[in-house]
């Protein structure tokens, strides 16, 4: 393929190199029919994708139907490793703890929806689960257990997606922040800290940004900003197999620790009262981590949409703009680049998106 | 500095992975660092961030005044984790497990 020079004319612009515009990109670029851009206000992993644990995880998202969008998602990575590379991607099954008895009960209900749409959860008994994970502590009342469940290193991932997207000609713009969108006739006008750039088809992946990006285009994004901070411990001996919701150890050794989230804007400082709460978590769920030295705490701003659901698809009324918005990005990003390939090469996905489009919230 | 000098010691960093990181992009100390694990050890960064501000302002041929230094964060030396525990109360931690089975059409805070 003769390669355009940059001349500041694209098919599509993608807003954002976080793991979501950064599968977008690549998935788009695999069949290297479009001129696309990369455009990111930082770096990519200086956001969102830089900042969390990486599960891949599914078992516990409800609705069913949120449920089945994840495994979708969770199955694509063993072949979208072979694809881009090792992103470290580890089906280590998922437990999700519960210290009260009574909460068997909820999690045979859970056990129930998940079932309909093919989503295996077993429900283990106290013992069970010490036998899984002898580390978790005795006064487990149970667990929720799925071989769905699993994390991924972000940073290889979201590495591993632009360096794939820039093979298949992706051009990236980093440190260059859109400041406007204009639309004029089919044709989106980007003006950037460096220059104006030209699309037909642009796209919003700006996580919790999005907002600001969704405001240029005069569309009100319906997403907050929720903060979530995290502990990560020396290196450790191996000594958790599994994912469990709310902590992992990493290949290295680190275990990290957290599921905090608090409603503070754009403010990712690091916390003693939250950084509190999520040791005295560790050491519930795990007490001899009371023992494990503390090397660092991160803390990421995730993007929430008022009703906890993505936001994928056409944006109503505007030809050509597109957004793809939503918590769990690791999770879903191969699947949510996958169909949105499909509604920009085809114009329909082998998903029905009608229930994730940004039509839901109007008139909310 | 040798190509295969190692600037960060807890990660086994040298130069050329540092080199490498800016020839992808990478501007600053802390977008390096998530390319290359530089800083994320045990030290938290302390010995490699002068030797990599000055690879950075050697690649850029900016000044080192102007080469930012990476973000710190607590606890800044190794701090056990029981130390943490002591006293703290009150709920920005969710559970995994509850939120599952709360009603699942809704999830505000």
């Amino acid at each position: 393929m003769v390669k355009r020079m940059m001349n500041n004319v694209f098919d599509v612009i993608v807003i954002g190199s976080g793991v979501i515009g950064s599968s977008i990109a690549y998935h788009l670029s695999e069949s290297k029919n479009h001129e696309i851009l990369l455009i990111d206000k930082d770096f990519p992993l200086s956001g969102t994708s830089g900042s969390t644990q990486a599960w891949v995880w599914v078992h516990s998202k409800v609705p069913s139907w949120y449920g089945e969008l994840s495994m979708f998602s969770a199955e694509l990575y063993p072949f979208l490793e072979k694809k881009i590379g090792d992103v470290e991607y580890k089906r280590t099954g998922g437990i999700a703890p519960f210290f009260n008895k009574a909460e068997r009960e909820k999690a045979w209900r859970l056990v129930e929806q998940q079932a309909e749409v093919g989503i295996d959860i077993e429900v283990l008994t106290r013992d069970e689960v010490l036998e899984k994970e002898p580390s978790l502590s005795s006064h487990v009342a149970g667990a929720t257990f799925s071989k769905l469940d699993g994390n991924v290193n972000p940073f290889r991932l979201v590495e591993l997606y632009v360096k794939a997207a820039k093979r298949n000609g992706v051009q990236c713009s980093f440190y260059n922040q859109v400041i406007d969108i204009e639309k004029s006739g089919d044709i989106f006008r980007l003006e950037t800290y460096k220059g104006v750039f030209r699309a037909k088809k642009v796209i919003l992946a700006g996580g919790p940004w999005s907002k600001d990006l969704g405001s240029m285009l005069g569309v009100e994004m319906p997403v907050k900003q929720v903060r979530g901070q995290i502990l990560v411990t020396e290196p450790l001996q191996p000594f958790l197999k599994y994912t469990i919701g709310g902590i992992r150890q990493a290949d290295n050794g680190e275990v990290l620790i957290g599921y905090s989230k608090e409603e503070v804007g754009y403010d990712r400082r690091s916390t003693l009262d939250v950084i509190q709460q999520t040791a005295k978590m560790a050491t519930d769920f795990v007490p001899a981590l009371a023992k494990a030295n503390v090397v660092r705490t991160f803390s990421g701003i995730r993007v929430m949409p008022k009703d906890g659901f993505p936001i994928i698809g056409e944006i109503p009324n505007m030809d050509g703009a597109y957004v793809a918005v939503m918590h769990s990005g690791i999770t879903l990003s191969p699947l949510v680049g996958t169909l949105m390939t499909e509604l920009l090469t085809d114009g329909e996905t082998s998903i029905d998106l009608t229930r994730y489009s940004l039509a839901r919230f109007e008139g909310v | 500095m040798d190509k295969s000098t190692i600037v960060c010691r807890c990660e086994e960093i040298n130069v050329d992975e540092i080199e490498t990181a800016m020839k992808n992009g990478a501007e600053t100390f802390d977008d390096i660092k998530r390319l290359t694990r530089c800083g994320m050890g045990p030290c938290q960064s302390k010995t490699c961030l002068n030797p990599v501000r000055e690879i950075i302002a050697e690649y850029t041929g900016k000044p080192l005044a102007d080469i930012r230094i990476s973000r710190m964060r607590m606890p800044l030396k190794l701090v056990r984790m029981s130390a943490l525990t002591n006293g703290s109360e009150g709920g920005n931690v969710a559970s995994v497990f509850g939120e599952s089975v709360e009603d699942g059409e809704t999830n505000d805070e």
